[in-house]
């Protein structure tokens, strides 16, 4: 990598590490939610460096235009009080579990990501949005096709979870 | 060390990240956001290992298209149910919600 290009890495690596700890530790639940939207910028521009600009677009397209405003709602919906969903933190037996099974699972593999290195081409291929799009309407056209309907059938479900019956049944 | 391995370890951080916090989280729009972290992290994962080998590159920038409409799709499903509890026992909070414990 050039230089300037590490140092954009490591920028982007910062915002992601520090995102990610305030989107997990935070009390407050939408304190939680800036973090997790500061993470998706990182891993947007980590997109950027790796010559995916379509990628970049969709990720803050879809996680902070619309994950996170679906978060937003739940938060709202769920009348929790900006402080009162966390306030009383969790044990410190649980944190020590959650602590020993995120350290066995990273640990496993981080040793697999270090010990056996895949070949790179060192740059990153660029691919366009025409073929992008080509791709979309001809060999996955049925993956397409799929990932619309479950779009359907969720957003068909959600609606009928919530539905409020106004008047008895 | 690799470019590719660099990009390896910042999505295994997310994940880390999401793990520890769907773990240690007790409301259920904090385990939520921790989900999406984890998501997040395979889809770095997938477009890097995709982009800086001689994988075919449009597959996998495709395959994270995907896996953030499943994320769309899911979080729109999750809200519902949040939204289902809330009404139900007046919480979101996970220790309350316990009906099945038995």
């Amino acid at each position: 990598m050039e230089n300037i290009a590490k140092i954009v890495f490591g920028f982007y690596t910062l915002i992601i590490l520090g995102g990610s700890l305030v989107a997990v530790g935070a009390k407050s639940l939408v304190r939680a939610m800036v973090g997790l939207i500061a993470t998706l910028m990182g891993v947007a521009g980590m997109y950027m460096l790796l010559n995916a600009q379509f990628m970049a677009l969709m990720q803050i397209l879809i996680y902070v235009g619309a994950v996170c405003v679906l978060i937003f709602f739940a938060i709202m919906l769920t009348r929790a009080d900006a402080g009162g969903e966390e306030a009383d933190s969790a044990p410190l037996r649980q944190n020590l579990l959650a602590l020993t099974a995120v350290l066995s699972v990273g640990g496993i593999l981080g040793w697999l990501v270090l010990t056996r290195p895949l070949a790179t081409t060192g740059t990153p291929v660029e691919v366009s949005i025409e073929n992008l799009g080509l791709g979309l309407l001809g060999p996955y056209g049925l993956a397409f096709e799929l990932i619309s309907v479950v779009l359907l059938v969720s957003m068909a479900g959600a609606v009928l979870l919530a539905w409020e019956r106004r008047n008895g049944k | 060390m690799s470019p590719l391995t660099l990009y390896q370890l910042v999505a295994l951080i997310l994940l880390m990240a999401g793990l520890f916090g769907i773990s240690q989280r007790r409301s259920l729009v904090g385990m939520l956001i921790s989900v999406e972290l984890m998501l997040n992290g395979a889809g770095l994962s997938i477009v890097a290992a995709s982009q800086l080998t001689p994988a075919n590159a449009m597959l996998g920038q495709l395959g994270t298209l995907f896996v953030m409409g499943l994320a769309a799709a899911e979080a729109t499903l999750v809200l519902a149910i949040i939204v289902v509890i809330a009404r139900r026992f007046g919480t979101t909070k996970t220790s309350v919600v316990s009906t099945l414990k038995g």
